[in-house]
């Protein structure tokens, strides 16, 4: 094994990694507009938008990421549309991810007592009120965990993101390892640097999820 | 003179620095029936549970049929008894628990056979026999297919007074049997127990049920704080006692129970 | 895309989706096997053990897929290991799934109540009868709708694998796609067979939870 070739391309990886942070951080953003939308249509009382929610996340769920984003790749292509590889590769996440945190934030207004909503028509608040001072306010708490989760699935999910060629981690990894013919050493520290991200993000969502327990009654 | 199932002689424990047990002295005779009863918090589950040793205790001894149990007295000190010995006692003490702890992915019968087969090494054929005539004692037999799931609580329950029964067990041990019932649960379990007391079984029994207290133990024991404040027939304990801690539980008990 | 072109490579499709159910059913096996060892050992009280285990499932599931698959593959000639694409394709998904199943049976084995233990301790049952009758059995029930989740999301990944070349479904179809000019319609008509496959495995094992659930709580057949 001989490190020292890989240390000389640390500064490619580490700018890399930047870009797999940023694109990751507008993939989940955008999936957070996109989930509530779609969590919206699922709980709306017209037959027809809950359905169309229900399709939006069985499909986005159901079909793989890799075919997702080369259907955008490759849809955009067809009609002649330029668009930026990034903005593709942010749009395709973005879509995905859509579907999962819609699931999330569903299951999270799910889990906020009814009795809560019950007690507080009975007191007498309008629905609005209802909505912004007690649902809202508790299920962006108990999403909070799976949400920071589901960060660190799209973090990994987004090395697919080298097939359409955008310089993120793992491309760069890729492009190391053809370049040093050292691919061992290239994807090994990719892979920790994708580790040592993770670990970050998984410390700082125990570190969230306890500040938001301390609220509670034990 | 009765041989001495249980014998409970300055037994002492602590969790951390809560002191849970302290110096507690009782004993069972054979066929006997004793009851613990007190307030919550006041270490009878605690106490029951380490006369099969599934709580360790820290001092003091317990003897069951004129045995320690849980550890070997030898010369040098105290060590803990081996597993095996300890497995050999735990055979012949029966324990029914407050949540029945049936196992779920088997049936009634499977649940009293289980046992017989794993742990008296009873062949098939003689466990199915013999769990199936306890649990027609209990008055289960038609449930012996179904599973824990379908059974209501008080079958629960008697299904798992069957299953430790069937052992044949020397003694047994009842941790709050009917707390978790519904009320029109309960009667069909203390019946239940009602008639092992009556064939002559050696029963310890933590509950809350002072009419069937009153009624079939042959001593009760009062316990607060860890600490054993009264023993004696029903009569004493519950008319005549002179300990204030006494009188007043049950005053509570029959300011809430009487209507 | 005409119904000539599917027709002239549906040998090749159909030849890829049997390495697609290749690599996933073998990569569950692996995934599962190591999963339930990894747990199982996990449950000794040896610390350097548990410390080591716990680091190698936190690696795996801290990195994506790919790159592990490219570290196989690629990497692999270098420290010995030459593996052709299927076979470090199956490595890899067995190597991935089983971190993410021995998380899921580590769960397992922590939800059994610990009353159900108790029985058994009190009934005077060996430590070895009550870990394989009881404990597990139970375990196994709680963890099925989490296998089963696993096992699809496993099936999706597969796709990844024709990144390194290995000659399923999706590869085949990229080839069909070059070779005949047809990337939009071969790649749509995936997303919709990769959805309606997914729809319909979630459903099958949906119904198989159903299935043991009522197992549970309903009568048994007569011995």
């Amino acid at each position: 094994m001989r490190p020292e070739i890989v240390l000389h391309s640390l500064g490619y990886l580490l700018q890399a990694a930047g870009v797999t942070i940023a694109l990751s951080v507008a993939g989940i953003a955008l999936g957070f507009a996109i989930g509530a939308l779609v969590c919206a249509a699922r709980l709306s009382p017209r037959q027809a938008l809950a359905r169309c929610g229900a399709f939006y996340v069985s499909f986005f769920r159901g079909v793989p990421l890799l075919v997702q984003l080369l259907f955008i790749y490759y849809f955009l292509a067809k009609y002649g549309l330029d668009v930026p590889a990034l903005v593709a590769a942010i749009g395709g996440l973005g879509l995905s991810s859509g579907a999962y945190q819609a699931e999330i934030l569903r299951g999270a207004l799910n889990a906020v007592p009814a009795g809560q909503s019950e007690a507080a028509v009975a007191l007498g608040f309008s629905g609005l009120d209802i909505w912004r001072r007690i649902l809202m306010p508790q299920a962006l708490r108990i999403s909070t965990p799976p949400l920071i989760n589901e960060f660190i699935l799209l973090l990994k999910a987004s090395s697919l993101v080298s097939v359409v060629g955008i310089a993120e981690l793992t491309r760069v990894s890729m492009n190391i390892a053809s370049m040093t013919y050292r691919p061992f050493e290239a994807y090994l520290a990719g892979g920790l640097i994708y580790l040592l991200i993770n670990l970050c993000l998984a410390a700082f969502g125990l570190f969230a999820e306890r500040r938001l327990a301390t609220g509670r009654a034990s | 003179m009765s041989e001495m199932m249980i014998e409970i002689r300055g037994v002492c424990k602590s969790f951390g620095r809560l002191q849970v047990l302290r110096d507690v002295d009782l004993t069972v005779e054979r066929s006997q029936v004793v009851c613990l009863i007190g307030p919550s918090g006041s270490g009878k589950s605690t106490l029951l549970r380490c006369v099969n040793f599934l709580e360790t205790y820290d001092s003091g001894e317990i003897l069951i049929g004129g045995k320690l149990i849980g550890y070997r007295d030898d010369p040098g000190g105290r060590r803990p008894m081996a597993s095996g010995e300890l497995r050999g006692m735990r055979r012949e003490i029966g324990m029914v628990f407050q949540h029945f702890n049936l196992w779920p992915h088997m049936s009634a019968l499977q649940n009293v056979a289980e046992p017989l087969l794993r742990v008296r090494g009873l062949t098939a054929s003689a466990a199915d026999e013999r769990a199936r005539a306890v649990l027609k004692r209990v008055g289960l037999a038609d449930k012996a297919a179904s599973y824990p799931g379908r059974l209501s609580g008080g079958q629960q329950q008697r299904v798992a007074i069957a299953r430790a029964l069937a052992m044949q067990p020397r003694l047994m041990l009842f941790d709050e049997p009917t707390s978790a019932l519904d009320p029109e649960l309960v009667g069909e379990v203390l019946e239940v127990m009602r008639s092992l007391a009556a064939e002559g079984m050696t029963m310890l029994i933590v509950t809350h049920e002072m009419g069937f207290a009153a009624h079939v133990a042959d001593r009760i024991a009062f316990i607060d704080a860890g600490r054993i404040i009264e023993k004696g027939p029903p009569r004493q304990v519950f008319h005549e006692s002179a300990e204030p801690r006494v009188r007043q539980f049950l005053q509570t008990y029959h300011d809430r129970n009487s209507f | 895309m005409s119904f000539e072109v599917l027709w002239r490579y549906a040998p090749a499709l159909v030849g890829g989706f049997g390495v697609t159910v290749l690599c996933w059913s073998l990569g569950a096996v692996i995934g599962l096997t190591f999963g339930l060892a990894i747990a199982l050992l996990g449950r000794l009280e040896l610390a350097p053990l548990r410390w080591l285990l716990r680091a190698c499932v936190e690696t795996i599931r801290g990195t994506p897929f790919l790159v592990q698959l490219f570290l196989l593959y690629a990497g692999g000639p270098f420290i010995g290991l030459k593996l052709s694409a299927t076979a470090a394709g199956i490595l890899g998904l067995g190597a991935y799934s089983s971190a993410y199943f021995s998380e899921i049976f580590r769960a397992g084995f922590a939800s059994v109540p610990e009353g159900q233990s108790e029985a058994a301790i009190s009934v005077g049952m060996r430590p070895v009868d009550i870990f394989w009758r009881i404990r597990l059995p139970i375990a196994l029930v709680a963890t099925l709708p989490a296998i089963v989740n696993m096992l699809v999301i496993l099936s999706k990944e597969t796709v990844v694998l024709s990144i390194i070349t290995v000659p399923e479904l999706m590869y085949q179809m990229q080839t069909m796609a070059a070779e005949t000019f047809t990337a939009f319609d071969a790649i749509f008509a995936m997303a919709i067979f990769y959805w309606l496959l997914v729809e319909a495995v979630s459903r099958l094992g949906r119904r198989l939870e159903a299935r043991l659930t009522a197992f549970m709580s309903g009568e048994a057949r007569p011995a």
